[in-house]
C-alpha cells in the first residue's frame, strides 16, 4: 500500500497567497490638533457633562475612520475629565454629608443607616466609567453602530464626525459634530454674489460639521440688508421636506411653498440629500469649503436619469435580493416586511441578505439576483460610489416602489427619496395598485382574452425585449384599496394548482427561481461534471453492476470479519 | 372583381396546389403599390369598398400623401388561367383552373427593409418590379438577395416601358437592348446567390418569366402571351413560338422562314421580338398620340379590341390607356406568369423546409412542413404585429406552414428566444380567433390549412414582434429573420409634461411592436431611445409614436448614432487583474477579429449554437484560425450572440472549468458596456493565457471572479490600441451627368467617398456609389437636394462599420476622442475614459 508522505493540500500553500503590494491609501497621519483644538472640535466638555448627567457607566466611543488617530486622545481626556468630575462630586457629597452627621442627634443610628445607603448609591454614582472606542463600523460612518456597541454592553454611544441622524432603535446618543472651521468672509462673498436680490428667499444650510456657522452667517447677512433668509435648524427627522432640518413656516402649511426657496448649502451635500432635495427647491447652490473648486459635482438630472434607467429593469427582474445594510436606523424590521410583502404581492422572488459592509464581491457572489434594494440609512443608500460598479442595478426601497407602479401610473418627476420611514407611512396605497391598469382598461368585450396558462412576458425597457416569467411567484394579487391592512400579506391560496413537468424548481414546495437560475445557467455542476460516467448496462438498460456481498460490521476498532 | 363569400374562400385554401403566395418587390418608385392596384381591380376577392382607389394597399394616411409605402399588407387575389389548357404548363400536376394568390406589397425605400424581409418569410414567389428607364438598383439587388437566401423564386416585370416610349421615344431595337440589358443585371444578381436547392431561377423572357408593361396604363405582356397568340396563326407549337419571339431570332418574310442571322442578302432583318411583340404596341402609341383618327378604327379592328361607346370619343392618353388596357391587361399577364411560374406552397415548402425549421430535419414538425400537410402539426410563423383599431392590441401575421390553425386551438407560442425543453419564452395559449388580412379589412375565418397567410387575434401579448406557434411539443422554432438593415439611427424623446410619462412608456411598447426593425429601450443614462434604420424610418416611427402609440406631445433629440468598441492592436502587454480578495489572477490578452469572422456572426453563419466541431472548422479553413483555439472558444457576447469572442488559451490550469461560468458572466457584461464609453464592444477577440486560483472554492466564487474578469478584459482593450466604430451607410445616388460635380462636394465635405461610378446604358443618368458615416448622414439627402438642384436621388443603406478615423479615442484632442467625451458626458458619466491602470494590477 502506497504512504503518503504528507497530508493531501486543502487550501492554498501560505507562500502562494498573494500579498498586495499596495499600500493601503489612507495613511494614518500624526493627529495635528493642539489640546485647545482638540477640546473645541470634540467637544469634550459637553460630552462629559452629558455623561454625567445620564449617569451612564459604559460608554462607547464610535468614531469614523478619518477620526480614528484623535481617537486615543479623546479617550484619555475623556477618562482623565470623567475622572476629576467624579472626584469632585465625592468631594461635594462627602462634605454635604458631615454637616448632616453633625446636625443630627437622636436619630443618629436611623440616620447611619440612610447614610450608608446614600453613601453606597454615590459609590455606585461614582464608580468608574468604561469607554470604549469603536471603530471599523460595519454600515455607515455616518450611523450609530448599535450592534458594536452591544458588544461591550454600552449604556450610550457617543457619535463623533457627521451624522445621518436617523433615529436608532435601542441605544441612547451623544452626538458630536466635530465642528469644522469656515472663511465667513468666503462664504458671504459667494453668498453675495449668487443672490444679488435681497429680496430672495433663500435657506441657509450647513452639512452637519458646519452646521454651527448657519446662525453667525444668517445674522451677518441680515446685517448685509438680506430679508428673506431662512436659517434651518437641526432635526432629528429624515423624512422632513429638507431631511434632517427644520423648514420654513410657509412650507409647513404647504410643501409647494418650499419650491420658492432656494438652498445656500455650505460644504458639498451627500448624493442622496442632493437628490432628494433637488425637486423640493428652486435650486440649490453648494459653497464648497475645500479651496479648490475644480471637482464640480455631477449635474443632478443626470445622476437622477441614471437612477430611473437602473430602476426601468426592477418590473421585468424575476428575484429581488432585499440587502440589509443597517442594522440600526429604526423601523428597519418594518421597512423589511413592508418590501417582502410589496415583492410577494407583485409576484417577485425576494431574498433577504445582510452582507455586512457592501463590496461589489459580495454581491456579485449571487448571480441569480437580478437586483438589490437596500434598507439602509438614508445616506447611504446610494451604493454606486463604493468604488466600481455592481453587476445588477441596486435601488432604494423608494426605487423600488416607483418601478412596481406599473406603467400605466409610473411617473417620475425627479423627485426622490432616500428614506424609507416615509414609505412606510403611506404603505396601504402602495398595496393597492394593481399591476398594469393601464392594459386592463383599454380592452374592450371583444379582446377579452381567454385565460392562458402562462403569464404574459414583460416588456423590458432597458433593452427593449420582452422577458418571460418576470413573476416566477404567480399573479399579481390585486388588494383592495379599501382594506387599510397596513402590509398585511393575502392569506396563501389553498386551491390546488396542477404545474406542468419540469417547471420551475421547486425547493421544500416552495417555487425557487434562485434553484431554478442555478439548475438552468450554471455549467459546472460539480466535480465530474465535465466527464459523463457511463455505466455498463444490459440488454434491458439497467446498470450492470458487481453483484452484492455481505461487508464487515462493527466499529472501527475493531471489525467482525 | 369577382365576388366571394369568406366559405368559397375557404374552400380555395383547402388545395395548396392552387395557392400562390408572393410578395411584390422592387426598388422605391418603381411602381410595385401601381402594379398591384391594376391586379386588385381585376382580381380582388373581397368586396371592398374603396376598391380600386389609387395605392388600395397603402393603407396609411401618410402613405397615401408620400405615395411612399411604408408598410406591406397583404390582399387575396383569385386567378385563373384564360385558357384551361395552359394547366398543363404549371411544372406540378394541377386540376383545378381556380387559384388563390396571396399577394403581398412591400415598401421599396430601403429604410423599410425589414417589412419586405417579414413579407418575404411568409411567400414563397416575388414579383420583382423593374424600371425600365432606371434599371436595376441597389434596392433591387438587396431584396432579390434576400428573396434568395429565403430560397423564394422571383419572377420579373419589367415596368414603365410607357415612359421609354412617350418620353425617350425609344426605337424598337432600343428598347429591347434596354430590356436584354435590365434582365441581364437581374440575372447577374440571382446567379449571385445561386442555391443549388432552388435551382436554376434565372428569368428568361421566353420561359415566360418575364413581363413588360405599365403598371399606371394597367397594361403588360408577357412573349408567353404572344407566342400563344401567334402560333395559330402560323401553326406552331406555343413553346417553340415563345423561343422564337425572344433574343437573335429573325422572321424572314420573303423566304417566310426562321433564322438566326440577323441579315438577309444584305439586308437587315427586323427582330422577331420587335416584329410580332412591340410592333402592335408602339402602331397603337404613334395612331393615338399623334391623333391620327382616321387609322385607329381599323387598328383596333386588326387587335379585335372593342370599345365601349363613351371611350370611342377619348383621345390621346386617356385613350391609350384605354386601348392598351384592352389589348393587354396588366391582370392577365401577371397572374398567368404567377400561376404558372411561381411555385405553390406544397411545391416551396419541400426545399424551403431546411432554411425555415431551427430543428433536425426528420422530427415531425420538419416533415410537417416539408409536406405542407395540414393534419400535421401547426407550425405557424408569426413575420410582423399589424396594429388594430383597438390601440394597443394587435393582429399577428404570418403563415401556416403546417397543420391547421383555428379559432380555440391551444397553442405552444414560442418567443425567438426559445430553446427546446427550456421555459424561457415559452407560453401556452388559445389562439382567440383566425382572421383574413385584406389590405385594411379584416374577415373572420373558421380555420386555416397549412400554405396559407393569416391573422390571429390574441396571441399579441406574447409576441414582441415575431415567433412561431405550435402544437407539437418537440417543436423547435422556425428560424428568427435576419434583417438587412441595423437600427444605427437612434433619437430620444421626452415628453414635455411629466405626467405623460405613463403614456410615453406604454407608446415606446407598441410602437417596438408595431415595427419589425425598430428599437425602443431606455439607455442607461435614462433617456428614452427610439433607434430606426435611417432617418426617413425614423421620422415615420417618431410621428406613429407622437399621434398614435403614445399620442402626446414629445419633444424630441438629435439623432445621434450608435457606435462599437474595438481594438484597433494586439493588447501591449498581458493585462492582469486580481481578484478582490488578491488570491486569483486572471492574464488575458485582446486582440481584434478580423472583419468576415464578425460579418459572419453577425450573419449567423457562425452561430454560438452550433456544434463546436463544425464551429471550429469553418474557422480553421475560411478564416485561418488554429483548430485548437477555435474549440476552445468559450462564449460570444454581448448577449451571448455578439461579434465578440472569448477564447481559452491557458493549459492545465486547475478549477478552471469550475469559473467559467462566472469568466463567462463578466465577459458577458464587459462586451455590454465597452470601457471607452459604455458602448457595445464589437470584433474583439480576448484570449485567456493563464488563470491562478485559489485553492478553496470559497475564496474563488462568483463575487470575487465575475468583476476580475470584467477589469481584466477592460484592461486588455484600453492595452490594445482601443478604437471605435462608426457605421457607414452606402448610398447609391442616380444624377445626371451635370449635376455630378455636386455630389462629390457634398460627399467630401461629409467624409464620404464614391467607390463607383457608372453610366446607365442608353440614359443620361449616372449611378454613384459611395460609402458615407452614418454620423455625417444628417441632413444628407437636403444637402445634396439643393446642390443638384434636386436632381439627385439617394439611396442609403446601413454597410459596415469603420474604424473612426482621426487617432485614439483616449486623446481629448482627436476627433474620436471628442466623440467619446461628448458622449459620456451625455450618459453622465465621467468625461475622462479611465486609464488602464484602472483595470490593471501588478503582480
Amino acid at each position: 500500500m502506497a504512504t503518503t508522505s504528507a497530508p493531501p493540500i486543502l487550501s492554498t500553500p501560505s507562500e502562494h497567497v498573494f500579498h498586495d503590494p499596495t499600500a493601503s491609501t489612507t495613511e494614518l497621519k500624526e493627529s495635528k490638533l493642539s489640546e485647545e483644538e482638540l477640546y473645541i472640535q470634540y467637544e469634550i466638555p459637553r460630552t462629559i457633562r452629558e455623561i454625567r448627567d445620564g449617569r451612564w457607566k459604559r460608554i462607547a466611543l464610535q468614531f469614523p475612520d478619518e477620526m480614528l488617530v484623535d481617537a486615543p486622545r479623546v479617550f484619555e481626556r475623556l477618562r482623565d475629565g470623567l475622572a476629576r468630575e467624579r472626584a469632585e462630586s465625592r468631594r461635594q457629597k462627602a462634605g454635604r454629608n458631615g454637616v448632616e452627621a453633625i446636625g443630627s442627634g437622636v436619630d443618629a443610628v436611623k440616620l447611619e443607616d440612610e447614610t450608608q445607603q446614600s453613601t453606597r448609591e454615590a459609590d455606585s454614582d461614582e464608580a468608574e466609567e468604561k469607554l470604549t472606542i469603536l471603530a471599523d463600523t460595519s454600515y455607515g460612518a455616518c450611523c450609530v453602530d448599535e450592534i458594536a456597541a452591544e458588544h461591550v454592553d454600552a449604556d450610550v454611544v457617543v457619535h463623533y464626525g457627521r451624522s445621518c441622524l436617523s433615529p436608532t432603535a435601542r441605544l441612547p446618543v451623544i452626538y458630536v459634530f466635530t465642528p469644522q472651521p469656515l472663511n465667513m468672509a468666503r462664504a458671504i462673498a459667494d453668498f453675495k454674489a449668487t443672490y444679488p436680490d435681497l429680496d430672495d428667499r433663500v435657506c441657509l444650510m450647513a452639512d452637519i460639521p458646519y452646521h454651527h456657522h448657519v446662525e453667525t452667517l444668517y445674522q451677518k447677512l441680515r446685517g448685509e440688508g438680506y430679508t428673506n433668509l431662512f436659517p434651518t435648524e437641526i432635526q432629528h427627522d429624515p423624512s422632513s421636506l429638507l431631511p434632517n432640518r427644520s423648514i420654513p413656516p410657509s412650507a409647513k402649511e404647504n410643501a409647494e411653498n418650499l419650491k420658492e426657496y432656494s438652498i445656500y448649502h455650505i460644504s458639498t451635500p451627500p448624493t442622496p440629500l442632493l437628490l432628494t432635495l433637488t425637486s423640493r427647491v428652486r435650486n440649490i447652490h453648494i459653497h464648497s469649503t475645500s479651496a479648490d473648486t475644480s471637482e464640480a459635482p455631477r449635474t443632478t438630472i443626470a445622476l437622477l436619469r441614471r437612477r430611473y434607467a437602473a430602476l426601468q429593469s426592477l418590473p421585468s427582474t424575476p428575484t429581488i435580493g432585499i440587502l440589509i445594510n443597517t442594522l440600526s436606523v429604526r423601523s428597519y424590521l418594518s421597512a423589511l416586511t413592508h418590501l417582502q410583502s410589496l415583492l410577494a404581492s407583485h409576484g417577485k422572488k425576494a431574498y433577504t441578505f445582510v452582507v455586512g459592509k457592501v463590496n461589489v464581491a459580495k454581491l456579485a457572489n449571487f448571480s441569480e439576483i437580478g437586483a438589490w434594494v437596500v434598507i439602509s440609512c438614508w445616506e447611504s443608500s446610494l451604493l454606486e460610489g463604493l468604488g466600481g460598479d455592481f453587476m445588477a442595478p441596486v435601488v432604494t426601497p423608494f426605487e423600488l416602489e416607483v418601478a412596481l407602479k406599473g406603467e400605466g401610473s409610473r411617473v417620475w418627476g425627479g423627485e426622490w427619496e432616500a428614506d424609507f420611514g416615509s414609505l412606510l407611512k403611506n404603505d396601504g396605497l402602495v398595496n393597492g395598485s394593481a399591476h398594469n391598469p393601464g392594459e386592463t382598461a383599454s380592452s374592450e368585450a371583444n379582446w377579452a382574452d381567454d385565460p392562458s396558462d402562462d403569464e404574459e412576458p414583460t416588456f423590458d425597457l432597458r433593452t427593449g425585449r420582452y422577458v418571460s416569467r418576470s413573476r416566477p411567484m404567480g399573479k399579481p394579487r390585486a388588494v383592495d384599496p379599501s382594506t387599510t391592512g397596513a402590509a398585511a400579506p393575502a392569506p396563501p391560496s389553498s386551491a390546488l394548482v396542477q404545474r406542468a413537468k419540469g417547471d420551475v424548481a421547486v425547493i421544500n414546495g416552495v417555487l425557487s427561481p434562485g434553484a431554478e437560475f442555478l439548475r438552468e445557467k450554471r455549467t459546472w455542476t460539480g466535480l465530474g461534471s465535465d466527464y459523463e460516467i457511463a455505466y455498463e448496462r444490459d440488454e434491458e438498460g439497467k446498470i450492470r453492476g458487481a453483484a452484492m456481498e455481505v461487508g464487515r460490521s462493527g466499529v472501527a476498532k475493531g471489525y467482525d470479519m | 372583381m369577382v365576388q366571394f363569400t369568406v366559405e368559397e374562400l375557404r374552400g380555395l385554401m383547402d388545395n395548396p396546389i392552387n395557392i400562390r403566395n408572393m410578395s411584390v418587390i422592387a426598388h422605391v418608385d418603381h411602381g410595385k403599390s401601381t402594379l398591384t392596384d391594376s391586379l386588385v381591380q381585376r382580381a380582388g376577392i373581397i368586396s371592398a369598398k374603396n376598391a380600386g382607389t389609387a395605392r388600395f394597399t397603402d393603407t396609411r394616411a401618410d402613405e397615401q400623401e408620400r405615395g411612399v409605402t411604408i408598410k406591406s399588407t397583404a390582399i387575396s387575389l383569385y386567378g385563373s388561367l384564360l385558357d384551361e389548357e395552359d394547366l398543363k404548363d404549371i411544372p406540378v400536376k394541377t386540376e383545378k383552373n381556380d387559384f388563390l394568390v396571396n399577394l403581398i406589397d412591400s415598401p421599396g425605400h430601403v429604410d423599410f427593409s425589414s417589412e419586405v424581409t417579414a413579407a418575404l418569410r411568409v411567400t414563397d414567389g416575388a414579383l420583382v418590379v423593374v424600371d425600365t428607364i432606371e434599371g436595376v438598383c441597389v434596392q433591387t439587388e438587396t431584396v432579390l438577395r434576400q428573396a434568395l437566401g429565403e430560397r423564394i423564386k422571383p419572377v420579373v416585370i419589367i415596368n414603365k416601358v410607357d415612359r421609354a416610349l412617350l418620353e425617350l421615344q425609344l426605337s424598337k431595337e432600343d428598347l429591347f437592348q434596354n430590356f436584354s440589358r435590365v434582365i441581364e443585371s437581374v440575372n447577374v444578381v440571382i446567379a449571385t446567390y445561386f442555391d443549388k436547392a432552388l435551382g436554376d431561377v434565372q428569368v428568361v423572357p421566353d420561359k415566360g418569366t418575364v413581363a413588360f408593361g405599365s403598371g399606371l396604363h394597367g397594361w403588360a405582356f408577357t412573349v408567353r402571351q404572344f407566342a400563344t397568340k401567334y402560333s395559330k396563326k402560323f401553326g406552331v407549337d406555343k413553346n417553340k413560338m415563345m423561343t422564337r419571339l425572344w433574343g437573335d431570332s429573325y422572321f424572314n418574310p420573303k423566304t417566310k422562314k426562321w433564322t438566326k442571322e440577323g441579315k438577309h442578302e444584305g439586308k437587315e432583318l427586323e427582330r422577331a421580338f420587335n416584329q410580332f411583340c412591340l410592333d402592335p404596341i408602339f402602331r397603337i402609341f404613334d395612331v393615338v398620340m399623334n391623333f391620327k383618327k382616321d387609322q385607329i378604327p381599323t387598328l383596333l379592328e386588326k387587335l379585335e379590341i372593342k370599345l365601349a361607346a363613351d371611350e370611342k370619343d377619348l383621345e390621346g392618353k386617356a385613350l391609350l390607356k384605354v386601348v392598351m388596357r384592352k389589348f393587354l391587361p396588366a391582370a392577365d399577364a401577371l397572374m398567368e406568369m404567377m400561376i404558372l411560374h411561381l411555385p405553390s406552397p406544397a411545391t416551396a415548402q419541400r426545399y424551403r423546409m431546411e432554411t425555415l425549421y431551427e430543428g433536425p430535419h426528420d422530427d415531425e414538425s420538419a416533415i410537417g412542413i416539408r409536406d405542407c400537410d395540414p393534419k400535421g402539426p401547426l407550425m405557424l410563423y408569426v413575420s410582423k404585429m399589424v396594429p388594430t383599431s383597438d390601440k394597443g392590441r394587435f393582429f399577428a401575421f404570418g403563415r401556416v406552414f403546417s397543420g391547421t390553425a383555428r379559432s380555440g386551438l391551444k397553442v405552444r407560442i414560442q418567443g425567438p428566444n426559445y430553446v427546446p425543453g427550456k421555459k424561457e419564452d415559452l407560453f401556452i395559449k388559445s389562439i382567440q380567433r383566425t382572421i383574413l388580412m385584406m389590405g385594411k379589412y379584416t374577415e373572420p375565418i373558421e380555420d386555416v390549412p397549412a400554405g396559407n397567410i393569416l391573422g390571429l387575434v390574441g396571441v399579441d401579448q406574447f409576441l414582441l414582434k415575431s415567433g412561431t406557434l405550435t402544437t407539437s411539443e418537440t417543436s423547435h422554432n422556425l428560424k428568427v429573420m435576419k434583417f438587412s438593415v441595423s437600427p444605427v439611427v437612434q433619437r430620444s424623446v421626452e415628453v414635455k409634461n411629466a405626467n405623460d410619462l405613463p403614456k410615453l412608456v406604454e407608446g415606446l411598447k407598441r410602437l417596438s411592436k408595431s415595427d419589425p426593425c425598430v428599437l425602443t429601450f431606455i439607455s442607461p443614462s435614462g433617456e428614452h431611445v427610439v433607434a430606426g434604420a435611417g432617418e426617413l424610418h425614423l421620422e415615420i416611427c417618431l410621428k406613429d409614436l407622437e399621434e398614435d402609440h403614445a399620442g402626446i406631445p414629445l419633444k424630441v433629440s438629435d439623432p445621434v448614432v450608435q457606435y462599437r468598441e474595438t481594438v484597433a492592436g494586439e493588447s501591449s502587454m498581458t493585462a492582469l487583474s486580481k481578484s478582490p480578495n488578491k488570491h486569483n489572477r486572471l492574464y488575458v490578452i485582446a486582440a481584434p477579429l478580423s472583419e468576415e469572422v464578425s460579418k459572419d456572426i453577425e450573419s449567423d453563419k457562425i452561430n454560438p449554437r452550433d456544434d463546436i466541431k463544425v464551429r471550429a472548422r469553418i474557422l480553421a479553413d475560411e478564416h485561418g484560425w488554429d483548430v485548437t483555439d477555435a474549440r476552445k472558444i468559450w462564449c460570444f457576447g454581448p448577449d451571448t450572440t455578439g461579434a465578440n469572442l472569448l477564447v481559452d488559451q491557458t493549459k492545465a490550469v486547475q478549477y478552471l472549468n469550475e469559473i467559467k461560468d462566472s469568466v463567462v458572466s463578466g465577459f458577458q457584461w464587459a462586451t455590454k458596456e465597452g470601457p471607452i464609453a459604455e458602448e457595445p464592444m464589437r470584433s474583439c477577440r480576448f484570449n485567456i493565457m493563464d488563470v491562478t486560483l485559489h485553492a478553496d472554492a470559497i475564496h474563488r466564487g462568483g463575487g470575487q471572479i465575475i468583476p476580475t474578469a470584467r477589469r481584466v478584459l477592460f484592461a486588455a482593450t484600453l492595452l490594445a490600441d482601443p478604437a471605435l466604430l462608426e457605421p457607414v451607410y452606402l448610398v447609391e445616388i442616380q444624377v445626371p451627368e451635370q449635376a455630378m460635380g455636386g455630389i462629390y462636394g457634398v460627399l467630401t465635405r461629409r467624409r464620404g467617398h464614391v467607390f463607383e461610378e457608372a453610366q446607365r446604358p442608353g440614359t443620361p443618368l449616372f449611378n454613384v456609389k459611395a460609402y458615407l458615416p452614418v454620423k455625417e448622414s444628417f441632413g444628407f439627402n437636403a444637402d445634396l437636394r439643393s446642390a443638384t438642384s434636386g436632381q439627385a436621388f439617394p439611396q442609403s443603406v446601413f454597410d459596415h462599420w469603420q474604424v473612426l478615423p482621426g487617432g485614439s479615442p483616449l486623446d481629448r484632442t482627436t476627433m474620436p476622442g471628442a466623440v467619446v467625451e461628448e458622449m459620456r458626458k451625455r450618459k453622465g458619466i465621467k468625461t475622462e475614459v479611465p486609464g488602464y491602470e484602472n483595470y490593471y494590477d501588478k503582480l
